[in-house]
């Protein structure tokens, strides 16, 4: 993981403090790392669930596991490492019981079309879109490698595939979201053209 | 080796390329491009911005974690609950102007449904349409000015100069963005209130991402 170390010892004895009361019930406490962490857990549960209503399930579904857990946080990692992998876990979880579902009622396209967003030319929008576009098994690979930067042995620790399985899912993801991203451009060039 | 695939390519944004491939690469500009727009797609997923979860998400939270019996006691925000209810009475009351203030002066007519406004705010009874109109004016210019004075005095203390602690700051942020809402809610039409709204959630956001970033980096 590249997530480097950033608390100054003040503030880790203060979050300390707070996932002691958090362990206790607290309301108030869980509500504070609530708010320091909610955006982090929600973009990357977003991202694997590929859409808003499912991500906001396992956000909530991440939360009360996380909560449930917190008597077993030992403070060997930092809290915000601990949590994202609660909320990477608890979202691939939920992502295979939701296939499973799936499976079981009507076979599913394995890429939905959608039609390109040609007005939008912000390139974070582009790429959360073409996220989304992507087939689960490849968004779940580039996310966690190039978003999350989780390395190949974790991907396959998670995902339970080999590091071989994960580097090549990664290629795939990047070469179709290059074809994706290239798209978008020529899309964006011909809204230019007629607007002129 | 005449060409490289995407795929191909894919692998090079964080491994060496064979000689053979070099030697591709080099004959090929176009192929150079497409490989650093690659690298170009990676750093910038890499540096994705958190997303800031929906609004109302920690309230269904905070239901399912008691129900659980996960957490017990008020959050800030039943705590302020009182504050809310006395903002949002004296929006109905201004809102609803002579025809709230008639309804909600006479005994048994709520405005909303909720508490009645003159159980939580008190004033002169005007003696005619005209006075009752004035003082909803008047009201409203207090409503609105107790608004950003509150907004003040909250950021005061919870030392809300630039470059202090935001999550220290967030709590009263979210208390005044929940009070702001349901004054926005009881009046949606008026422009100062939507744009007082708009300030705080913008605050609010930009506070969130702070401290996102800040415990993440």
């Amino acid at each position: 993981m590249s997530h480097s170390p950033g608390q100054s010892p003040g503030s880790r004895e203060i979050e300390a403090q707070l996932i002691r009361r958090a362990c206790e019930g607290d309301g108030r406490a869980v509500r504070t790392l609530y708010d320091r962490y909610a955006p982090r857990v929600y973009a990357v549960v977003r991202r694997i669930a590929g859409d808003d209503d499912t991500a906001q399930d396992y956000a909530q579904e991440a939360w009360i596991r996380a909560i449930r857990a917190l008597p077993t946080f030992r403070g060997d990692a930092r809290f915000s490492t601990w949590l994202h992998r609660i909320a990477v876990n608890s979202a691939l979880q939920a992502v295979r019981k939701e296939k499973t579902r799936r499976m079981r009622e009507v076979p599913v396209p394995e890429v939905v079309p959608v039609a390109p967003d040609v007005g939008d030319v912000l390139l974070e929008r582009k790429l959360e879109a073409a996220l989304d576009r992507l087939p689960d098994g490849m968004r779940k690979v580039l996310i966690l490698h190039d978003v999350e930067g989780y390395t190949h042995e974790e991907i396959g620790t998670a995902l339970g595939v080999t590091a071989g399985t994960s580097k090549s899912q990664l290629f795939k993801a990047r070469a179709k979201m290059r074809r994706m991203l290239r798209g978008f451009e020529a899309s964006a060039k011909e809204v230019e053209a007629w607007s002129v | 080796m005449e060409r490289m695939t995407l795929e191909q390519l894919a692998r090079l944004v964080d491994e060496r390329p064979t000689p053979e491939e070099q030697r591709v690469l080099d004959g090929d500009p176009g192929l150079r491009r497409e490989l650093e727009a690659l690298k170009e797609q990676s750093w910038s997923l890499r540096n994705l911005p958190a997303l800031l979860p929906p609004v109302g998400g920690w309230h269904q939270l905070e239901k399912e974690l008691s129900a659980a019996g996960l957490i017990h006691g008020q959050s800030r925000a039943a705590v302020w609950g009182k504050w809310m209810q006395v903002a949002a009475a004296v929006v109905l009351f201004i809102g609803g102007t002579a025809v709230g203030w008639v309804s909600a002066s006479q005994p048994g007519l709520r405005p909303g449904g909720g508490e009645s406004v003159a159980a939580l705010v008190s004033f002169d009874q005007p003696a005619t349409l005209a006075e009752a109109t004035a003082l909803v004016e008047q009201k409203d210019l207090e409503f609105k000015a107790a608004l950003a004075e509150y907004r003040h005095l909250l950021l005061a203390q919870a030392g809300a100069q630039p470059g202090q602690n935001p999550a220290a700051r967030l709590p009263y942020i979210q208390t005044l963005a929940a009070a702001t809402h349901i004054a926005a809610e009881a009046n949606p039409g008026d422009p100062w209130i939507n744009s007082f709204l708009v300030r705080v959630m913008e605050e609010h956001e930009q506070l969130q991402r702070r401290i996102s970033l800040d415990n993440w980096n």
